[in-house]
This record gives C-alpha cells, structure tokens and sequence, in this order.
C-alpha cells in the first residue's frame, strides 16, 4: 500500500514537472518533448493490445497514417475545424479496426503480425494511387492560427493530453473486466474461450480502442507537422519503433510503454546529434541486448531491484 | 503478343523471388524464427558480387558461391552468437515469439549501417558486356541473364532440396520440424542444428543478392521490398515448404507483372498486400495444402 502511494505520489510530481517544463525549456526541447508525448502516446496505446493479449499488431502505424490523412483531407476539402476533424479522424480508425478486426483477429502469434503489415502496406499503397490524398504529392494542411511560440506550446500540451488520456484508458482497462479478460486470452485462449469469455470480442475491442488513440496520435502530428505523404505516415517503422519502446520499457505494465518512449527517443536524439553516422547501428546495437538481457523491459529490471544476477539469468532461460 | 511476353517476364522474374523467400521459410518453419535481417542479408549478397566485380573483375556468375559461401558463414556465426541466446523463449505463450524478430531488426539495423559504412548509401548496379543481349523469339524479347537467373534461382533450390533429403544434416533439420522433443531423444543437437538452418538461410539471401544484383540496382536501404516479398510468398507457399516458395514465388512474379500491366504499376505492390491479408485469413495452410517439410 505505501510502494503503490509512493508510485502515485512520483507520478504527480512528473506530471507537474511535464506541465510546468515548457515554460522554462526552449522551442527545441519542447518540440523534442512534443515528439516523445508521440511516441508515448503511440506506444501506450498498441500496449493495449499487445501488453494484455500478447498479440503484437506489427502495421498498427496503419491507424497512425488514416488518421492524420482523415483529419486533413476533412479539414481541408470539408472546412472541418480541427478538433472536430480529430476525433472524426479517431473514430473511422475505431470503425475500420472493429471491421477488420473480426476476421483478421482469428488469427494468432506472427500470423497477426503479419495480416497487419500487409493492411498497412496495402492501405500505404493505395493512399499513394487514389486522388483524394493527392497521392505521392503529399497533404498540405492549414498553418495553425498561432504565433509560434504558442503553436510550440499548443502542440506540447495536445501531444501530452493525449498520452495522459490513453494512460488513464490504458490503466482503466488493466483493471476493468476488459483487461482480465485479455490476460486470460494470453495465458490461454482455448481455456478463456472454455469458461465463457468472448473472446473475439475482447480481443476486437481491444485493438479497436488501441486504434482509436493511435488516430488521434496521427491527427495530431499531420496538423503538427504540416505536411504528410503516404511514405512518411505509413511507414512500418514507425510500428516498429513502438513496439521495441513497449518491449523495451515493459509491455503490460502503465508506465513501461511510456520509459520505452522516453528512453528510445532521448538516445536516439543525442546519438543522431553527436554520432550522425552510426545513429542506426548504435539503436540497432542496444535494440539487441535489450533482447537479449532484459527482455521483460525496464519495469521488471526496477522490480528486480536492478539486480545482474537476474540479467545473467534471462541470458541462461533464453538459451536452449 | 503482349499477355505473352507479361507471363513470360512475370515467370522469370517470379523465380527470383521463390530464391528470394526460400531462405527465408526454412528458417521460420525449422526455428520460428522470424528473420527481419533476411533483406539485410540479401544485399550483402549484392554487394559481394559488386565488389568482386568492380575490384577483380569477376563473373557476376561465379562470385554466387563466394557470396553464398561468405553469407553461410555471417549466419552461422548470427545464430550461434545472438539468435540462440532468445531461442529458448520462442516456446512460451505471450510475445516470447517475437524476441527474435525484434532482435533479427535491431542487428538489420547494424549491418546496414555497416554497408553504409562501407559501400555508401549510393545506388549501385553490375553491368556486364552480356547485359544488355535477349533473345528475340515469336514476338517476344527475353534479356539472356533473366533466363540465367531464373535457371540458378531453381538450381539452388533444388540443391537446398537435395540436401535436405539426402545428407545427415539435413534430415536432422526435418527430424526437428517433424517433432523437436522426439528429434532431441534420439540425440539431435537442437543448437547445432539451428545454426546450420540459419546459416543456409543466409546462404540462400546470399545468391538471392548475387542474382539481384544483376537485374536491378540496389542501396542498403532497399533491403525493405525483398522482405516484404518473402512475407508474402511464404504465406502463399505454405511456411518450410521448398517448392511452396519457388511456386509461390513465380505466382507472385506473375500477379506482379499482369497487375502493373492491367491495373496499373502503382498497384502492384498494394495487390501482392491483399493477396497476403486474404489468403492469411482464408487459407493460413498456404496455397498448396500441406506443409512440404512436415
């Protein structure tokens, strides 16, 4: 009861912190921040799925991409204010996941992972060909009404509503029957299926929900950035990036997800700035013993109370 | 005569994608596991045969077993020195399956950084004095090194085949796809076994890369598309299953071909997508039916 009223005391004051730091920090910083809440939010919200059921939904960045076109294309061809464009935006996201969903959620393991990647790059593909997104030419949205420090702060402040509002989704669901539900899934789907849960429904329910925050993460960032175009919304490696954030930090746990994001994009800030040329191989590197020492992420180290020994000790479970 | 020289050309290129995804489904069916760096491992392929062309001046032709030969060696060493460090947790439920793929990406990532290191990020290509020749038949032009390079991607499958069926290792490699506890009892070194999978999976992305690198130019950030390829043949040709891949493969090169034709060349990637997603949902066992190394 004391460590869990000390975890919420330590939450308050880094949310204080996050609230306050923009005001002292510079555009840079707060434009770096602004990229992390991203992230976060990006990564807390596959964690919905992936941290609970066990499924990893390798093209979730397909959400990511539909998002930020549905928020432009119905901001610039429809008038739409933004914020009315941005939920639109989330909830066809919502919408498409849940029809999807259904048939692509029979399956399991890497064969989920792949059917996603292929949705992504299917939808990549054609987002590339059709007129409305204005194909490879990309999407210029409307400038933001702001003078530029306050669009700087106005974009900190959504980006981390949005990774605040997908974490309190996320920790609702870890204790709602929801998150039972898909815990069970993971240990044992036929066992869950036995004793009466519904299991396509959860699982449906889950990405779909996931889906949903991922959207608003691309709305968000089209009307941050400016300019999309298929390659960049869609690229797989955004997916990629956070889901090594999720394992990396803890996947099934809160605040994991969201140390992944921080840590990730921290390092890979400072690596590109003082080793441009080997930025790649340097997260590459640290990608691979992440794996292969602490493959439960961050969170698990903390709760091992940081201890080698249990480092030394993945390394012998791993190994056949 | 246009449908004609489509299929031909679909076929053709069709069996350098089977050569591509071979590797690819034999170590995803053996170990499970899910190998992101397979397109990392094709380029360097390309690259050898580069090198050795542009510095030795070599046959593009004969560098493929050099390349082969230097790629079975990076895998062996990859397996023995990371991948078996995760292998263990590809047996639990949860996402212990997907260690190894995130790890295969982290180590793609470094050895593109290699090459970039090395050859540059710049577009490369081998041209040879015989490059530019075809035969002209019936209507139909055929460039002589797509035949070439059709013809070694279907002789090294079938001496991935051959091998498989006729020598101790590679009946060992089925033994552990048939029944892993039952192969272990009767003293199959599941490590060893592992490493040698890998380490001919490589080799195969080696000529893969080899033969690439004839057709097409190439950079180490286009490992991507050949991934991608190898995705979906595997899932078309049924997971380990040899001839599923090279089947699969041709089947692709056709859908391709007749797709950038007929529906337009933008498509044509996008298809190849929906086809995956379908056939994922509708017909997980692949298109041929059973798995060909079980």
């Amino acid at each position: 009861m004391i460590e869990k009223r000390k975890n919420i005391l330590l939450f308050g004051i880094l949310i204080l912190a996050l609230v306050f730091f923009p005001f002292l920090a510079t555009n840079y910083w707060i434009r770096l921040f602004t990229g992390i809440f991203m992230y976060g939010t990006l990564a807390q919200a596959t964690n919905i799925l992936m941290g609970f059921s066990g499924l990893v939904p390798f093209g979730n960045v397909v959400f990511f991409g539909i998002g930020a076109y549905f928020t432009g294309i119905t901001m610039l061809s429809l008038g739409f204010p933004f914020f009315i464009a941005l939920i639109l935006g989330g909830s066809v996201c919502f919408v498409f996941a849940f029809v999807v969903g259904h048939p692509v959620l029979k399956l399991k393991g890497h064969y989920f992972a792949i059917a996603t990647m292929g949705i992504s790059e299917a939808i990549k593909q054609i987002a590339t060909n059709v007129k409305i997104t204005r194909g490879g030419m990309g999407l210029n949205l409307p400038l933001v009404p702001l003078e530029v420090n306050a669009s700087y702060l106005f974009f900190y402040f959504l980006m981390f509503s949005a990774m605040i509002l997908v974490t309190i989704a996320t920790f609702w669901i870890s204790k709602n029957r929801v998150g039972y539900a898909l815990r069970a899934i993971m240990s044992n789907e036929d066992g869950a299926k036995s004793i009466g849960i519904n299991t396509p429904h959860y699982k449906v329910l889950a990405w779909a929900i996931s889906a949903f925050f991922t959207g608003l993460a691309g709305g968000i960032f089209a009307y941050w950035y400016g300019y999309i175009d298929p390659p960049s919304v869609f690229d797989i490696g955004i997916s990629v990036r956070f889901i090594i954030m999720i394992l990396l930090g803890g996947a099934g746990t809160i605040i994991g997800p969201l140390l992944g994001a921080f840590f990730i994009e921290l390092l890979s800030e400072t690596v590109w700035s003082q080793f441009l040329f080997i930025h790649l191989g340097v997260l590459g590197a640290i990608i691979v013993l992440v794996v292969i020492f602490m493959p439960k992420g961050f969170v698990w180290f903390y709760r091992q109370k940081f201890s080698l020994e249990a480092l030394m000790e993945n390394v012998r479970k791993g190994k056949l | 005569m246009l449908i004609l020289q489509v299929l031909i050309n679909g076929i053709l290129i069709g069996g350098l994608y089977g050569c591509v995804a071979v590797g690819f489904s034999l170590v995803w069916g053996v170990s499970n596991i899910i190998n992101l760096s397979h397109g990392i491992f094709i380029m360097l392929g390309a690259y050898i045969t580069f090198w050795l062309f542009t510095l030795f001046h070599i046959d593009p032709f004969l560098s493929i077993p050099i390349s082969a030969a230097i790629l079975f060696l990076v895998g062996y060493l990859v397996q023995k020195f990371l991948l078996n460090y995760v292998v263990g947790y590809t047996q639990q439920s949860g996402f212990g399956v997907f260690l190894s793929l995130i790890l295969t990406f982290g180590l793609a990532r470094v050895l593109e950084n290699l090459m970039v290191g090395i050859w540059s990020g710049d577009w490369r290509s081998v041209t040879t004095t015989y490059s530019g020749l075809s035969l002209h038949l019936a209507g139909v032009s055929i460039p002589y090194i797509r035949i070439a390079v059709f013809g070694v991607a279907l002789f090294s499958a079938g001496l991935l085949s051959i091998f498989l069926y006729r020598s101790r290792a590679g009946m060992a490699i089925r033994a552990i796809t048939f029944n892993t506890v039952g192969a272990q009892i009767v003293g199959i070194e599941l490590d060893r076994i592992y490493n040698i999978t890998f380490a001919l999976g490589a080799a195969l992305a080696g000529i893969a890369g080899s033969l690439v690198s004839l057709i097409y130019s190439f950079s180490p950030f286009l490992s991507t598309p050949y991934l991608s390829w190898a995705f979906v043949i595997v899932v078309m040709g049924g997971l380990g299953s040899i001839y599923g891949a090279i089947a699969g493969g041709i089947l692709l090169g056709i859908i391709e071909s007749v797709a950038s034709v007929y529906v337009g060349p933008g498509y044509q990637q996008a298809i190849g997508f929906i086809i995956l997603v379908l056939l994922l949902v509708f017909r997980p066992q692949g298109l041929f039916g059973k798995k060909f190394l079980k």
